[in-house]
């Protein structure tokens, strides 16, 4: 019979999954990761190579299947028709909202689980992100400050590779970095205009991103191949599978079980402690149970929330951990749809070659000096350029031999800014179980009540205007502002349903990222989340897992737990 | 040479300049399996053969092949069959109609027995109907992202973009007439056009 007891237990094997694996089972811990989902081989699953003409439907995807098994999923650009298997069938995971409140939820159940499909996109926080909700009184104070967390991401950082540009900013810290992907004529050309008319307020740099540029531990400089999120033979961007997860079976230590849905953690009153996890084989329905001191709940911001809102017991009525009755409130997404694009004249007899996985980046400049009219904290936008291509020849009428040439060649650069912006911790976003509502295995699902309020709302105006501007300096034609109505979910930054603070009346998790309530739990994903900042998230979840789970083998030596 | 060879090497080297198109075609080789010719399935060989006629006209051979030789229509059968809405299926399948019906009016004969030069005065005519089209546009709402607005419901636009699409995500239009590599293996950001690297395609 296969062992029901570890040292450790991690729920989830991806992003934050896959480094507790990594963090427990190098420092001796035998622990068991639990994954929902299904096996994932890269030599196998990986497509990222697959040529066009060799999908039925040339890239254009599946349409009426996609409409019918995952109308929620297909709606996130990464969901190709190479992959679609990397996200969940909508069919088999239900979950409501409130008429006129949509909210997107993106998701990957595989071991890897989202980090298969990332943007790798990779920025440090800084004290003005820590600090903002104590300066500004809003929700509650960090419990932590950049100093505590700068060493775990030197640490994270130097496993992962991160590819980047230094640039001496305070309010986006420099990291430790491998060598900058290149720019290309359009977004040179921009990066320049940006420096004459900004006066260094705002900078165009190259995007920080977790794909290598030249061989990193083991693992292989990126080919250039594009399309990441379909998976990567040469390990070139970090995932769980990719990294961390071998890094964890090395050791010796890891039991990784996949087929493996978490229903509830079970709670030993006498102890106050977690006695163990119940799971449905995902496949075969049996209910199981297995047992460790130690338990990091890594299921993902939603999925976290879901487990512990759906582990009752006397002691917990309103869900484990709960006794400030913040768990799955505060629910927060980056928000976006806030941009403009332009076409910047010159250099068509000029192009780049090769599908660089990584895009431009204009650092947050609202309210980083000077206090912003409209707003409080800021963005950051992400500069997509390139030529146009072949498909613009649809619209044209013209045909025959020069056209076909014509159109062969790339066209004009065009340029696109869009945003990605804070979003205020509100505690009436949040999330509920819906308990008419189960998911294929009869585990109750979610009921998601958010909505971006009046902040955002001016933050995503501000993107379409601070882009409209730049271009114009940048000297770009046929300008094009947009403001689109992205509901939050829709960034895959979803945060802040267990957050960290000072006060167990008024959060979930402690300064280590432990429930203030039990001291065995440890809760890593980006449900810890006590503000979202602007920046995308994944480094900062991975250093703060890192973290917790130094602290947390330090206290199980010392009988702590 | 197996993907697992192909992965030591990769893992061996670093700073690769080009990736041999052998190794390419390792990486690619679980996921081959593209379908020989098959009867269309939703056309009619009479309308398969003008779908073929008007996409050669817009992408004929040259010294690379056109879009006969690189079976658009085949791609096309399958995305009305398989892919449209059945308001699209109805709309194109009525434009094709049309395309006859305009031959046989000016030409008293099916477009495809039409000569190379009353054909393209057919296509001429579609594409001047297909930019008042787009004119009437103008004042459209733009789409997401500031997207212009397109006239999605005309025939000869959808017929384009079928045909551009079939033609450029082919093997032959991919690597010959585009010369794009599915791994380029570097990446530079801003060279000549002329400096691209010969297409190492067969």
């Amino acid at each position: 019979m296969a062992a029901t007891k570890f040292d450790a237990i991690v729920v989830g094997s991806g992003m934050t999954g896959g480094w507790a694996a990594k963090e427990l089972t190098e420092k001796g811990l035998h622990t068991l990761v639990l994954e929902a989902g299904r096996p994932i081989v890269p030599e196998k699953d990986y497509v990222e190579h697959v040529a066009p003409w060799e999908m039925p439907f040339r890239g254009m995807r599946d349409r009426k299947k996609l409409l019918q098994d995952q109308p929620i999923q297909s709606l996130c650009y990464a969901c190709e028709e190479t992959n679609a298997q990397f996200f969940v069938k909508d069919t088999e995971h239900p979950y409501t909202t409130e008429p006129g409140k949509p909210f997107r939820w993106i998701r990957g159940r595989q071991v890897g689980g989202r980090s298969i499909l990332w943007g790798r996109q990779s920025y440090r926080w800084s004290d003005l992100d820590f600090t903002a909700n104590l300066r500004e009184g809003i929700a509650v104070d960090w419990p932590i400050r950049y100093a505590d967390l700068a060493p775990w991401y030197d640490y994270v950082e130097d496993f992962i590779g991160i590819s980047g540009e230094a640039l001496g900013l305070a309010q986006l810290p420099d990291g430790k970095f491998l060598p900058p992907m290149a720019m290309n004529c359009a977004e040179l050309a921009v990066k320049q205009a940006m420096a004459k008319h900004f006066g260094g307020e705002r900078v165009l740099t190259i995007g920080r991103v977790a794909v290598l540029t030249e061989t990193h531990r083991g693992r292989a400089a990126c080919h250039y191949c594009g399309p990441c999120h379909r998976g990567c033979i040469t390990l070139s961007y970090f995932s769980s599978v990719n990294a961390t997860l071998p890094a964890a079976e090395k050791t010796g230590r890891l039991t990784l079980r996949p087929f493996s849905t978490v229903d509830s953690l079970i709670f030993d009153s006498n102890t106050r402690r977690i006695s163990g996890v119940r799971v449905i084989d995902s496949q075969t329905k049996a209910a199981l149970e297995f047992q460790a001191p130690l338990i990091f709940l890594c299921a993902s911001t939603l999925e976290s929330a879901r487990i512990l809102l759906n582990s009752t017991s006397p002691g917990f009525p309103s869900g484990l951990a709960n006794s400030s009755g913040e768990l799955g409130h505060n629910l927060m997404d980056h928000i976006k749809g806030g941009g403009a694009k332009g076409i910047l004249p010159g250099q068509e007899n000029r192009r780049s070659f090769g599908n660089r996985p990584n895009i431009a980046y204009v650092p947050r400049f609202r309210n980083v000096k000077e206090k912003q009219a409209g707003f409080l904290r800021g963005y950051g936008l992400q500069g997509e350029a390139d030529q146009e291509g072949w498909d613009r020849g649809a619209i044209s009428p013209a045909f025959g031999a020069d056209f076909k040439n014509a159109i062969s060649r790339p066209g004009h650069w065009q340029f696109t800014f869009s945003g990605y912006g804070e979003c205020l911790p509100n505690h009436n976003n949040f999330v509920e179980i819906d308990k008419n509502t189960v998911d294929a295995w009869g585990i109750p699902s979610l009921k998601i009540h958010c909505a971006f309020g009046a902040n955002e709302l001016a933050i995503r105006k501000d993107m379409a205007i601070a882009s409209a501007e730049m271009l114009a300096a940048a000297g770009a034609i046929s300008i094009q502002p947009f403001q689109d109505d992205d509901p939050p979910g829709f960034s895959v930054h979803e945060m802040g349903t267990a957050r960290m603070g000072r006060d167990p009346k008024t959060s979930v998790l402690n300064a280590w990222n432990q429930a203030h309530d039990i001291k065995n739990l440890f809760i890593t994903d980006g449900s810890c989340m006590t503000s979202s900042g602007c920046v995308n998230p994944s480094l900062t979840y991975m250093a703060l897992t890192a973290r917790a789970c130094d602290y947390a083998v330090d206290q199980l030596k010392r009988g702590e737990l | 040479m197996d993907r697992r060879k192909v992965l030591k090497l990769l893992l061996a080297s670093s700073g690769l300049t080009a990736m041999p198109a052998e190794w390419v075609a390792a990486f690619r080789s679980v996921h081959a399996g593209l379908g020989s010719a098959s009867a269309p399935r939703i056309l009619t060989p009479r309308q398969d053969a003008t779908v073929g006629a008007m996409a050669e006209l817009i992408l004929p051979q040259t010294d690379t092949p056109g879009a006969k030789a690189v079976r658009v229509n085949e791609f096309i059968d399958h995305i009305v069959a398989d892919w449209y809405s059945d308001q699209d299926r109805v709309r194109f399948l009525a434009g094709l109609a049309d395309v006859d019906a305009r031959t046989q009016s000016l030409f008293k004969k099916d477009f495809v027995d039409a000569s190379a030069e009353q054909q393209s005065e057919i296509l001429r005519a579609l594409g001047e109907e297909m930019a008042q089209a787009r004119e009437a546009l103008a004042t459209a709402p733009r789409g997401y992202r500031g997207a212009d607005p397109e006239p999605d419901d005309n025939f000869y636009f959808m017929f384009r973009q079928l045909t551009l699409t079939g033609y450029f995500t082919s093997e032959a239009g991919f690597t010959q007439q585009l010369r794009e590599e599915i791994i380029p293996g570097r990446f530079d950001g801003c060279i000549p056009f002329e400096a691209r690297t010969p297409s190492k395609s067969s």
